[in-house]
């Protein structure tokens, strides 16, 4: 058999919802070649009042906060050193990974000149937001693919490399944790320039903080929700016992996040809240069904065991920031009377770009043992000898 | 961008006397052959007023927008020549990532194209909505006026304040400031006695003077501080931020895991097991 016959008879192997996947991520692929060929203005629906569509506002805006998991779950178990989260953190390293890569790509296809993406690092402007996020995500997606190289070294058994990666895992993690922190609130920065142009709703100069301590919750909150469906659909080991643990967690930041909005708003927001009806259902969706009803849930002993309430609660606080980042990047940038709605094409790519997310984590973890406990090999001593580590990994593989 | 000491003073601004403009749109004209910008196909009456095109554009740098508005009942038109207010301190050219953007001592705000990388922020944070780009091209660019930096560079002025005969002055911005005091001083009756443009965004090269008040015309009311100041607040925490989060998460692992280690080595003596047969 060819190696392509090979790969043939595996995809022909793949449950229905993969190959579904695999349809839309190929029209997606096909919308944004027509993106290349056609042009930003004949595919989407931009125009010079509203220079940023869906694909900052999903696809870059929104999905950096989504893929927070990676850096929130890092430093809970590895700088506080809540070890028994442990088995968490491979998945949560993944999906980061993908969501990072996937924003690059967002990014590239929203570019006006995608081929000059090297420029940001040889031309510096310190005093732009923009600049200051374009790199954070590059070194961040460069070590979310270090710590994700760490399954890859298992699986084909490269020893030497994988105590490598043993031994920078925690300055890796740390990393990790304050370049999040940069440009999870930068993001926030880019509309502290939209002076006059962002509804006094969500403009107010605490932006930046938000956008961090609300990235944090969306963070927690999709590692909840992940490992409940890998659970329920991929017949993954069951780990509510830590979910509970996060779920008790998650009040905590919901609740500094509620305290910081609320100061802003009474205190530092100086144009008018009340003049715009539309925006301001939109806000009150946002705060009610997205911050005060997981809160009240979560408080709550029997929702934080109930795998099904801890998951809607989750699920809650994600729709809650999707809903706000939307608000930020979107409505609230609307100026009266004027509206903007995705083109066919954009809506495709945007649903292309997370299928994607979903289909690479399936093969990954149907791959790479990501899902597998981290063997107690695990010290961050700088290496002694070399052998350790093999006995771990034998151990590893056995269960492979 | 942050320039506090800078005096913009000196810099060349333009003074738009608009109670002298007569709509004969000369300066939209001389601009379009100047940058050599394509015609646009236009129609009557699609925009809110008389004016065409309808919008600025990646083809229209400036534009004379119309106004109509009654008198005495008498049916009267008003001007506003609209274009790139070349900031002082230009929200453009401190969102730009690569540095595009450029305020140029000698007053007009410049563009690279061959820096621009199109991720459109400039267009997000131009208070004036002035940067268009070519949406009609797989990899467009941005464009706007450059104040004819090409021109003002030899010691000309811009191309549309050459074509104009009375409504546009050109020269150093304090004289421009202190020549449209003395015109709203020699006519109170007929001047609004506000300057557009002496403090907006903290102050741009682009001086308007009225009779009509700013808004009715069209004017977007703008914050008075210079627009970078908003984003830099924030910015230039930066370093101070990602040194404390990394220096105290990387204290509070290093002490979690030596609280560890230390356990571990204290049941290993008790337990009277050698360090190396653990795991
Ligand atoms: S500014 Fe001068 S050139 Fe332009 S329309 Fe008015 S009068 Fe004509
Ligand atoms: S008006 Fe807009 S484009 Fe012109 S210099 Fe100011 S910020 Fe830049
Ligand atoms: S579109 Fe070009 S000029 Fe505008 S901010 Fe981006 S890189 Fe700079």
């Amino acid at each position: 058999m060819t190696a392509a016959k090979i790969i043939v008879n595996e995809i022909k192997g793949y449950h229905r919802f993969v190959k579904f996947l695999i349809v839309l991520v190929s029209l997606g692929a096909l919308a944004s070649l027509a993106r290349f060929v056609f042009g930003l203005g004949v595919t989407t629906n931009l125009n010079d009042t509203f220079p940023w569509g869906l694909w900052i506002s999903f696809d870059v805006v929104t999905a950096v906060p989504l893929a927070a998991g990676a850096f929130t779950l890092g430093a809970i178990v590895h700088c506080f050193h809540i070890k028994k989260l442990e088995p968490l953190v491979r998945p949560a390293i993944v999906t980061g990974f993908l969501g990072y890569s996937l924003v690059c790509v967002g990014l590239l296809l929203d570019l006006g000149q995608p081929q000059r993406c090297w420029h940001t690092m040889v031309y510096w402007n310190p005093h732009s937001p923009m600049f200051e996020v374009s790199m954070c995500i590059a070194a961040y997606t460069t070590v979310l693919f270090l710590e994700f190289l760490s399954p890859v070294c298992e699986k084909f058994g490269y020893h030497v490399p994988l105590r490598l990666l043993r031994t920078i895992e925690m300055p890796l993690v740390v990393a990790a944790a304050s370049i999040s922190t940069l440009h999870q609130s930068s993001l926030g920065t880019f509309f502290l320039i939209a002076v006059d142009k962002l509804h006094s709703l969500w403009y107010n100069p605490l932006l930046p903080l938000l956008f961090w301590l609300s990235a944090m919750c969306a963070g927690i909150s999709i590692i909840i929700v992940e490992a409940t469906m890998s659970h329920k659909y991929m017949g993954q080991p069951d780990e509510s016992e830590l979910l509970e643990t996060l779920a008790k967690i998650l009040p905590w930041g919901i609740t500094v996040y509620l305290t910081v909005k609320v100061f802003s708003l009474v205190a530092l927001t100086e144009g008018p809240l009340f003049n715009r009806p539309g925006l301001l259902v939109l806000f009150a969706v946002e705060v009610v069904c997205g911050v005060l009803l997981p809160l009240v849930m979560l408080m709550n002993g029997n929702v934080r065991e109930n795998n099904r309430l801890r998951a809607t609660a989750a699920w809650l606080v994600i729709a809650g920031v999707i809903l706000n980042r939307f608000n930020v990047s979107m409505f609230g940038m609307e100026a009266p009377g004027t509206f903007y709605y995705p083109s066919f094409l954009e809506s495709v790519v945007t649903i292309g770009i997370i299928a994607a997310h979903i289909l690479f984590f399936v093969l990954i973890a149907k791959y790479f043992p990501i899902f597998e406990h981290h063997p107690e090999t695990v010290d961050y001593s700088i290496p002694d000898h070399f052998r350790k580590n093999e006995q771990g990994h034998a151990h590893g593989a056995a269960k492979a | 961008m942050s320039s506090e000491n800078k005096d913009f003073g000196k810099n060349k601004a333009f003074l738009i006397d608009m109670t002298k403009c007569t709509g004969c749109r000369g300066c939209q004209v001389a601009c379009k052959q100047w940058n050599q910008l394509g015609a646009e196909k236009t129609e009557f009456f699609t925009g809110e007023g008389y004016q065409n095109p309808p919008l600025m554009s990646e083809y229209t740098f400036t534009r004379i927008k119309f106004r109509d508005y009654e008198k005495n009942g008498q049916n009267e038109f008003a001007f506003y020549k609209e274009m790139c207010m070349h900031c002082n301190e230009p929200a453009c050219a401190s969102v730009c990532p690569v540095g595009a953007f450029k305020k140029t001592k000698e007053g007009p705000v410049t563009y690279d194209a061959d820096r621009c990388i199109g991720c459109r922020f400039c267009m997000v944070a131009c208070p004036f909505g002035v940067p268009k780009y070519e949406w009609s091209k797989a990899l467009p660019l941005v464009r706007k006026c450059t104040g004819c930096y090409s021109r003002v560079k030899e010691g000309l002025k811009p191309a549309c304040a050459t074509t104009c005969v009375s409504a546009i002055t050109y020269g150093n911005r304090e004289d421009m400031i202190k020549e449209a005091n003395k015109r709203i001083a020699a006519r109170p009756e007929k001047y609004l006695k506000k300057l557009y443009g002496s403090e907006e965004a903290g102050g741009t090269s682009v001086i308007y003077l009225t009779a009509l008040p700013f808004d009715e015309l069209g004017f977007k009311p703008v914050t008075k501080r210079p627009l970078p100041s908003y984003t830099w607040q924030a910015l230039r925490l930066v370093p101070g931020i990602f040194l404390t989060v990394g220096s105290s998460l990387s204290l509070l692992s290093w002490f979690n895991h030596r609280k560890e280690r230390i356990a571990k080595e204290e049941e290993q003596r008790k337990s009277g097991a050698t360090p190396k047969e653990e795991s």
